[in-house]
């Protein structure tokens, strides 16, 4: 029988196995690409901090999705809500050069915090009052949020040349800085650590947490024990929203300094592949965000050395949720239960001693 | 000749039927009893295809049946009607019969044919049918009930088995029904009656199997038993009544007052119809009804889990939220979540929970200790707090209910179907915590549709019949009288 | 001007209506798949993998069905027999499919840039109807997919709302348990509904390739998956409304085309938002799900 925690990993066995079949109908080798991975993930200094800087907002989309679920609302809006918060962030960021440093930085990120949480908040309320399904309302919020970044970028918030469908950067003083250069370690990064505790100590060590996890294992009987099931909804998709819509104000302001089309290649759905691998506990997201990140690290090495394009990261990503999935599913518990017996209570009943007419 | 033979059935931890042999004759009616959880309903899932025996099998005329084909089970002449009736409640009436026997599957679907040859069958049952094209969602109960063993009939089975078809029927619907029933036996089908109603079963069945626990206990006919053995013989035990005396009425101040309560669906249905009643300190009060005339519907408002559509519910003399307890009828769905722990379970309450958070944060070692001295006194059978929730047998998991009600000191308990699937030991026992409650000065609200486990405990009777609530007069004891008002009869 | 922007709605109609019409039939059985993009994709590039390498369409259209129906096959094994989360499992398939048609697509035509092109599917003006002003060109000279899918909408509708088949679908959808004690099979039928829009769905990427771009381009579905699944919602489950939602949903995106080259100052963006924000709409004024079947996204399982 598979330990819960052995389980992710043989969940990431068997993914590794299944690449390996999809890799030798590339004519490539298995043990290359996976050695290339490797080396262009962690084989260097570089690579090292590379990877941490790709993880950053996979942590923030992780926790986002990690404590949706946990409520058993699907969030499938991480990409639109870091969106949205790259856009709040984007806008404010060039009108913050008269700022100190502390409160621009505080400002765009608050900015963040409020896109994301507008975005998830929407899903949310929608929920809650109108009972309408989270995963149609945030999928159908991720392309309007693409849209919509698409639209600033060509229009109100494009740069002053009008050459790049890009914006204007933001200004200095709203930049993170780096410290221990040249690790590139931010701001961002011990964000997004303290709030992958702050986000285990929400879900397990508080009142609204245990509520949280009780309308996601059972949402009729959360309701018959007074928990308000559509302010929590709300709240939650908020919330969710709120650390997506960080990620990508976090991003804004550590990497890119500016907005430009596509800006996430997918770090909300990748984040489902996160939150899956850390069972939904936010303190496994880190390590789980690591994972995905050197994956998306070493693509570009693997693409240089193996001929093999990055598009592999999205194949490992989706067969991992799948593999997992299976591993977790009710179907295999019975099966284990019918391999393995199950104690039983019903051995209190004595044997018939009367038997009238037998 | 239907035979089951040693079939085994567990599920998770609990063995559900356990090597059963049962035998039932063209042309009788054999009556399945035993008391709820016993293994009835398990059994007719495996001779109906629904469910595949562990072990052992299922024999139709010297043939195996398909374990687990409900459609092999169909095709060798096996039709069930359940429980709750299986229909597709936003289908139109002619479309769910289509979807049975009705159908010759051959040509194009005809629905007009298919109602047709329904209503020929229903006038021979003397069955009213709805008007054409209704949907099943805003029919009667008893308007499914027919609706579903029609659908079971067109089958033209050989074997027709009821599950408790009775208690959703009206005592005065039940002398039809049984009616019904002899006249399918004299057509030479094998006749399979559920029920936990022994004088039913006495009534109409020729050969009794009484279940217990999973095992077979008896076999036996109507001449050679009583409704005492029978009762004996299902239960296992002494039978003890449960204290039934000291059940003061009206002994305190009100504490609870219910006016004008009332629910519309989202169809504009009405579900609940300008309910008013009250409840005093030290007072049992017994709310009698045929399930589903609304009393899921009123704990759910009384929970707080759905707004009224207007009305008032005020706990007099009771200070905070925490002034109602509410035990839920369906523990594993709705009362327990059953893959969290123990203790978990027991701050779902909000009382306790409030109780064991300080400041928005949860002191999860005041929850374990509170939920460790709860097992103590309440002599639940568990490992520890940290055990979860669904490795606890039935028993089990209603005493954690009842000490987590209690546990939150409310002024009122609302609990519906309590004591449902409980042996008698256990009802016993719980009943006596009720009881020390109402004595302790709470305000009891027993919701059932067990008129006499009502008539036992409870010093005042309520009827709920189609969402209305009508007091009974003190002292008013006759259980026939009581079945005609629970049966929506006027005075 | 108003004949091709007509035209070119109704081209661009047609994939959407393909796949939704597919879904349509899932949904009926009551599983809902979020993973029409991938199965949309997988058909877009192995009809245009096989189309360009042996030079049939006829080939690539059937490339597509299988690829489509691979997926779909997927997707069913973990939704109907292993009964998992089917939104966390659409997603996963397409995520895949995005993934394994970028890398075989880079694989098998390297990264050279250059585009592979192949030969549209042949228009097939219908005789005389063809020659009606602006009706003609608009409605009657199209591709047989054009015509294949619109005849689909009428016999869809027959199929769900009149046929036994379409009884057992719904019955599925509605109460899954009590289809099973009625010995539908819930299991094979929720197969079965998988397996047929895999097939249209995978039709519907072929068009992508085949029919309108001629060439394929990583994420060339780009959305109209999710499309299709927010055309379901507005248009009602019902086919009808399926081919109005699409046909509107088309026009949008015509007319962001035309915008767009024009260089108005209405942001085309806004057009490419549409379905999306009406989707939204209908479903805060519907309140919720009222229409869609009641045992939706439900997974069913035996005890």
């Amino acid at each position: 029988m598979l330990s819960s925690i052995a389980k992710p990993f043989a969940a990431l066995a068997l993914a590794a196995a299944l690449i390996s079949i999809v890799l030798a109908a590339l004519g490539a080798s298995p043990v290359g690409v996976f050695a290339a991975l490797g080396e262009g993930a962690f084989g260097s200094w570089y690579a090292c901090v590379d990877t941490i800087v790709k993880s950053t907002p996979l942590v923030f989309t992780g926790l986002a999705v990690s404590l949706a679920f946990s409520g058993a609302l699907w969030n499938i809006g991480a990409d639109g809500q870091l969106t949205v918060g790259a856009i709040a962030a984007g806008a404010i960021g060039p009108h913050l050069g008269n700022f100190p440093h502390a409160i621009a930085v505080a400002i765009i990120l608050a900015a963040g915090v409020l896109g994301g949480a507008v975005w998830g908040g929407v899903a949310g309320w929608l929920r809650a009052r109108r009972d309408v399904n989270e995963v149609i309302s945030t999928i159908m919020l991720n392309f309007v949020a693409v849209q919509a970044l698409s639209w600033v970028v060509h229009g109100p918030l494009m740069e002053p040349s009008h050459a790049y469908p890009t914006s204007s950067p933001i200004a200095r003083a709203a930049q993170l800085e780096f410290y221990f250069a040249p690790s590139r370690i931010n701001l961002g990064m011990i964000l997004a650590v303290v709030l992958a505790a702050a986000c285990y100590l929400l879900l397990f060590r508080t009142g609204a947490g245990f509520e949280l996890r009780a309308m996601g294992r059972n949402r009729r009987a959360a309701t018959f024990f007074a928990v308000r099931i559509p302010a929590l909804t709300f709240w939650v998709m908020a919330l969710s929203g709120a650390l997506a819509g960080l990620g990508g104000a976090v991003q804004i302001s550590a990497i890119s300094h500016r907005l430009y089309e596509k800006l996430s290649p997918g770090w909300g759905f990748e984040a489902i592949a996160v939150a899956l691998v850390a069972r939904l506990n936010p303190l496994g997201i880190i390590p789980a965000a690591i994972l995905f990140g050197a994956l998306d690290n070493g693509s570009q090495a693997m693409q240089r050395t193996q001929g093999i394009s990055p598009e592999l990261v999205q194949v490992i990503q989706g067969l991992v949720i799948l593999i997992i999935l299976a591993f977790d599913t009710p179907a295999w518990r019975g099966l284990r239960e019918n391999i393995f017996g199950a104690p039983h209570d019903a051995a209190a009943v004595p044997p018939v001693a009367e038997m009238p007419d037998a | 000749m239907l035979r089951a033979n040693a079939i085994t059935k567990r599920f998770g931890r609990t063995l559900a039927l356990d090597a059963v042999d049962f035998e039932a004759l063209p042309g009788e009616i054999h009556a399945l009893v035993g008391e709820n959880g016993a293994g009835k309903t398990t059994l007719m899932n495996v001779m109906a295809g629904s469910l595949a025996a562990d072990h052992g099998e299922a024999i139709l005329d010297g043939r195996p049946l398909q374990p687990g084909s409900p459609r092999a089970a169909l095709a060798a002449g096996i039709a069930a009607v359940h429980q709750s009736p299986m229909l597709f409640e936003r289908m139109t009436w002619e479309e769910n019969l289509a979807l049975g026997g009705f159908d010759t599957g051959a040509g194009a679907l005809d629905l007009d044919a298919i109602a047709t040859r329904a209503r020929s069958l229903a006038a021979k049952l003397g069955f009213e049918m709805p008007p054409a094209g209704a949907t099943v969602e805003n029919r009667s109960v008893a308007e499914r009930v027919r609706l579903e063993v029609l659908r079971a009939l067109s089958f033209n089975p050989r074997v027709l088995i009821l599950d408790e078809p009775t208690s959703v029927l009206a005592p005065s619907e039940l002398t039809a029904f049984l009616d019904l029933l002899r006249s399918l036996r004299g057509e030479g089908r094998i006749v399979v009656l559920i029920t936990h109603k022994l004088a039913e079963a006495i009534a109409v069945a020729d050969r009794i199997t009484v279940l217990r626990r999973g095992r077979v206990v008896a076999r036996t006919t109507p001449a050679r038993t009583s409704e005492e053995k029978l009762a004996g013989l299902m239960i296992g035990e002494i039978v003890t009544q449960p204290v039934a005396s000291a059940t003061p009425s009206h002994s305190g101040d009100p504490v609870l007052q219910i006016e004008n309560l009332t629910l519309d669906d989202h169809t504009g249905r009405r579900i609940l119809d300008r309910l008013s009643f009250r409840a005093a300190a030290g007072e049992i009060v017994g709310i009698a009804g045929v399930d589903g005339n609304g009393q899921t519907e009123l704990v759910e408002v009384l929970a707080g889990a759905r707004r009224p559509s207007s009305g008032k519910i005020t706990v007099l003399d009771g200070s905070s939220g925490g002034a109602m307890a509410v035990i839920p009828q369906n523990r594993d769905l709705d009362g327990l979540i059953l893959d969290m722990r123990l203790w978990e379970n027991l701050i779902l309450a909000r009382p306790l929970r409030e109780q064991v958070t300080s400041h928005g944060w949860l002191n999860t070692s005041h929850a374990i200790d509170l939920c460790r001295e709860l097992i103590d006194r309440f002599r639940i059978r568990a490992p520890g707090p940290e055990t979860i929730a669904g490795a606890l047998s039935g028993g089990n998991r209603q005493r954690l209910e009842v000490a987590r009600a209690i546990a939150s000191r409310p002024r009122v308990i609302v609990a519906h179907n309590i004591c449902r699937g409980l042996d008698l030991a256990a009802t016993a026992e719980v009943h006596r915590t009720i009881l020390d409650f109402a004595t302790g000065g709470g305000a009891a609200i027993l919701i059932s549709s067990d008129l006499d486990e009502l008539l036992a405990i409870c010093g005042r009777l309520l009827i709920i019949s189609r969402g209305k609530i009508r007091e009974t007069n003190p002292g008013e004891r006759d259980p026939e009288r009581l079945g005609l008002l629970m049966a929506g009869a006027r005075d | 001007m108003l004949e091709a922007f007509l035209t070119s709605a109704i081209t661009m109609a047609t994939p959407i209506l393909l796949a939704a019409l597919g879904e349509l039939l899932v949904e009926e059985s009551g599983v809902i798949n979020i993973g029409i993009e991938g199965a949309m994709l997988a058909g877009a590039f192995v009809a245009l993998a096989i189309a360009y390498f042996s030079g049939s369409i006829a080939l690539g259209l059937a490339g597509a069905i299988a690829a489509g129906v691979a997926i779909n096959a997927i997707f069913a094994m973990l939704v109907v027999n292993l009964a998992v989360n089917q939104v966390v499992t659409g997603t996963a398939v397409s995520i895949l499919a995005l993934g394994l048609t970028g890398v075989f697509y880079r694989k098998l035509f390297g990264v050279t840039g250059k585009a592979f092109m192949v030969a549209p599917i042949a228009k097939i003006p219908l005789g005389p109807l063809a020659r009606i002003p602006l009706l003609g060109p608009v409605l009657f000279n199209h591709n047989g997919l054009v015509y294949f899918t619109f005849i689909l909408v009428p016999a869809l509708w027959y199929v769900i709302a009149r046929t036994r088949y379409g009884l057992r679908l719904r019955a599925c959808g509605e109460r899954p348990e009590a289809a099973d004690a009625l010995g539908l099979g819930v299991i094979a039928i929720r197969w079965q509904a998988l397996i047929v829009s895999g097939a249209l769905t995978g039709l519907a990427g072929a068009f992508l390739t085949l029919a309108y771009a001629n060439t394929f381009v990583e994420n060339i579905s780009a959305g109209r998956g999710f499309v299709a699944l927010s055309v379901v919602i507005v248009g009602r489950w019902n086919s009808w409304g399926l081919a109005a939602a699409s046909v509107l949903f088309g026009a949008a995106m015509a007319l962001q085309f035309g915008l767009q080259a024009l260089g108005t100052v209405v942001p085309y963006q806004l057009f490419l938002a549409l379905p999306y924000a009406l989707t939204l709409v209908v479903l805060a004024g519907f309140g919720g799900q009222a229409a869609a079947p009641s045992a939706l996204g439900e997974p069913y399982r035996r005890q």
